[in-house]
């Protein structure tokens, strides 16, 4: 690994580790990068997928990285949810590799509109489906995370 | 809490980790919002212009140091403490999440 790439790395592993704040950290696409040092101070990985054969194999693979990397809790969440056959697909495979699946975010044209415009979803008045569902997992998230040091540890 | 957010490049992650972090921010949390992502792009999700999000510099190579610790080891520790690096390298956006870049790497590699 080219040397600049590991140290940005480690900074933001660090960061992540010391920050006496809530910390959001957009990934690498692939987590392939990414060290042990990096991320064991991860208190939940988010795995983002699609409704999509593929894209459950990325999550799985993730998954199975997450743990060879120490991080205790990852989650599913799936994205562009168009019907309910597609989430029910999600929950089973899910459920079949032993992966956790936290949110189901429906397929929204506007959050992809939003995307598309390179701007937020919060400052583009038309999402709400999608939005809705994402503040969701945010409420779920502060509410099921203990705070960090004072964990009971099983 | 400390969350990662990861997925296929057009999976939506960059969506759901901008708008998770401004949702922590507007439930009164502190949030630093890291771009860790060799082709970033959280800073226009989390509501900067493109034209905003082009002028952020990203993190200086330099922040981290080698140290050795009591029992002789080498190790790496930031040169400077997170809400110093915050408040100097950090980009305040709405909702009281301030952001924080890694920067573009040229050979993203396969991912």
């Amino acid at each position: 690994m080219c040397p600049s790439h590991s140290t940005v790395r480690g900074i933001l592993g660090e960061l992540m580790a010391e920050a006496d704040r809530v910390t959001v950290t957009d990934m690498d696409a692939g987590l392939e990068h990414l060290s042990r040092g990096t991320v064991k101070h991860v208190d939940i990985l988010l795995i983002v997928v699609e409704p999509y054969y593929r894209s459950l194999e990325t999550a799985f693979r993730t998954h199975n990285l997450a743990r060879e990397l120490g991080i205790e809790r990852d989650l599913v969440v799936a994205n562009k949810v168009r019907t309910p056959r597609d989430e029910e697909a999600i929950r089973e495979f899910c459920q079949r590799n032993h992966l956790n699946i936290i949110a189901a975010i429906p397929y929204d044209e506007q959050l992809i509109e939003a995307e598309r415009l390179g701007k937020s979803p919060l400052d583009h008045d038309a999402c709400d489906k999608g939005i809705a569902e994402i503040l969701r997992l945010a409420q779920v998230l502060q509410t099921d995370t203990p705070p960090p040091h004072v964990r009971t540890g099983t | 809490m400390k969350i990662a957010v990861s997925g296929k490049g057009g999976s939506g992650k960059t969506t759901i980790a901008g708008t998770l972090a401004r949702a922590f921010g507007r439930m009164g949390q502190r949030v630093l919002a890291i771009d860790a992502d060799s082709n970033p792009n959280l800073a226009t999700l989390l509501g900067m212009s493109r034209e905003e999000a082009a002028g952020i510099v990203p993190l200086p190579r330099d922040l981290l140091q080698e140290e050795t610790d009591a029992s002789g080891n080498r190790i790496l520790k930031l040169a400077m403490n997170p809400d110093a690096i915050a408040e100097a390298y950090g980009v305040k956006v709405p909702d009281n999440v301030t952001l924080l870049v890694g920067g573009k790497v040229d050979h993203a590699g396969s991912g």
